[in-house]
């Protein structure tokens, strides 16, 4: 009897021995496995990500009207460490029945200190604030570009090569001051002996340059009220823009920007109040170009482009009604001075109004219509457009 | 004369954006991280929801936005580090 008492004692010792020494083994390799789960997701110095935008839309104008494919632009971001960043973008868009990739930008930023980053590559120019900042269709507020800041008709650069120092300093006004300096190729002068009607005009796509001289411009930012709702920008960029050896070796181009922006919640409407404004000019030195009719016969005028918008948006982010506080109201104007006695020249006026409903903070659905007069013909009819487009950003 | 009155007038805005800059400093140096995000995001665009990228994504993130919103490092680091609390 007590050979069996002591029997079944063993037995049961020796099951929860062998329980005891089961389980916690099994919770170790089970914690060991989620350890290296998690190793395998920890971050590591450098880091990849893939954001960007996209939009479509339909285009209603007088005589036809279109679906428009849009564009997709994918933003590259690589964080190498805390002090280095490559930052890249390709615009993919539908042209002409093709599609066509562009490199928008692609350009490695090394932070030196605090206040200093030094940027090289390809990059967007800080010439006012829409080329740099506001034109990706999700931020953009209305379908369109105003008039001469899209790649056709454009006054001013919008990415060229070359090397800047930016960055931002707590001095001087109440929010401090952000400033840009750089130096890149530069536009390239069209001197008509291909293209006699487009002769005296800048082209901005100069990645490989067209002659010894380079481009140095800049922009500084002030934001004079203590909470950033203000922000003025003044910007330059100077440089000889003729072919080297020809006879515009010497002609150089003088191009200015004054930007505006003022964004501010108005507590008695429950909105956001956003007023946007920038002004560009571009001064070509005089020069004598082959009339297309006549090889031997030259003619020269004043080369000064300006182009200029205004515009105010209200969104009554902060109502209560669900639907109308995801609208919001724009309206645009927008005006384009090009040299009257170029072959290219001319004027324009752009008239647009907007409602946005956002369906997320990067997601909105446009409703647009749009005015264009061609001020310096007058016998030609306006055009009138219905813009309706979606963007994403992501 | 046009010119004279412009520059001019752009001189004594100048001075103006100095001196009330300066009585103003010390209150922004003192802003938080949440205050920053709600006032420079919205510069330019909406302002994101905290929860919208990862704590890992908002760094690459706050690096990109630092070099396209022109930020100094110490308004970035605020932001980012408010983010990160808010996720």
């Amino acid at each position: 009897m007590n050979q069996k008492i002591i029997f079944i004692f063993l037995l049961a010792f020796l099951f929860y021995l062998t329980s005891q020494t089961v389980v916690p083994g099994q919770s170790k390799d089970e914690i060991d496995a989620l350890k290296k789960e998690i190793m395998k997701t920890k971050p590591g110095t450098s880091t990849f990500l893939l954001r960007g935008y996209a939009h479509s839309g339909l285009e209603i104008m007088d005589d036809n009207s279109s679906f428009v494919g849009g564009s997709f632009n994918p933003i590259f971001l690589w964080r190498q460490s805390s002090k280095l960043l490559f930052e890249s973008e390709l615009e993919l868009e539908l042209e002409d029945g093709e599609t066509v990739i562009g490199l928008e930008y692609a350009n490695m930023s090394y932070f030196l200190n605090d206040y200093i980053t030094l940027r090289l590559g390809k990059f967007l120019i800080p010439f006012g604030t829409f080329g740099e900042r506001l034109h990706p269709r999700w931020i953009n507020r209305l379908p369109s570009n105003p008039l001469g800041y899209s790649h056709d008709e454009q006054v001013g650069p919008s990415s060229q090569v070359g090397i800047e120092i930016r960055g931002a300093i707590p001095v001087l006004t109440g929010y401090g001051i952000n400033y840009s300096i750089y130096l890149v190729n530069g536009p390239n002068l069209n001197d008509g002996s291909i293209e006699p009607e487009e002769a005296g005009k800048l082209h901005y796509d100069n990645f490989l340059d067209n002659n010894k001289n380079k481009a140095i411009g800049g922009r500084i930012g002030f934001l004079p009220l203590s909470d950033a709702t203000l922000e003025i920008g003044f910007s330059g960029q100077f440089g000889k823009v003729g072919n080297t050896g020809s006879q515009y070796e010497d002609v150089s181009a003088k191009l200015y920007a004054f930007d505006l922006s003022y964004v501010k919640m108005i507590k008695e409407l429950k909105s956001i109040i956003d007023l946007k404004g920038q002004l560009n000019i571009v001064e070509v030195d005089n020069a004598e170009y082959v009339t297309g009719d006549d090889p031997n016969g030259m003619y020269s005028f004043d080369n000064v482009s300006k182009a200029y918008y205004g515009q105010i948006s209200l969104k009554p982010a902060f109502v209560k009604n669900e639907i109308l506080n995801h609208l919001e109201f724009v309206g645009r104007y927008s005006k384009l001075l090009l040299p009257s006695k170029a072959a290219w020249g001319g004027e324009k006026t752009q008239l647009t109004f907007g409602i946005n409903y956002w369906i997320d903070w990067r997601t909105v659905v446009k409703f647009g219509y749009q005015t264009i007069t061609v001020d310096s013909n007058p016998g030609l009819p306006v055009t009138n457009s219905f813009l309706l487009h979606w963007s994403i950003g992501f | 004369m046009k010119t004279k009155i412009i520059n001019s007038v752009l001189v004594v805005s100048f001075f103006a954006l100095l001196f009330y800059g300066c009585s103003t400093y010390k209150e922004i140096t003192s802003k938080s991280g949440a205050q920053l995000w709600g006032e420079n995001c919205v510069r330019c665009h909406n302002a994101p929801s905290p929860s919208a990228f990862s704590d890992t994504e908002w760094e690459t993130i706050a690096q990109h936005m630092r070099v396209r919103a022109n930020l100094n490092s110490t308004q970035v680091n605020k932001i980012v580090d408010f983010l990160k609390m808010a996720n």
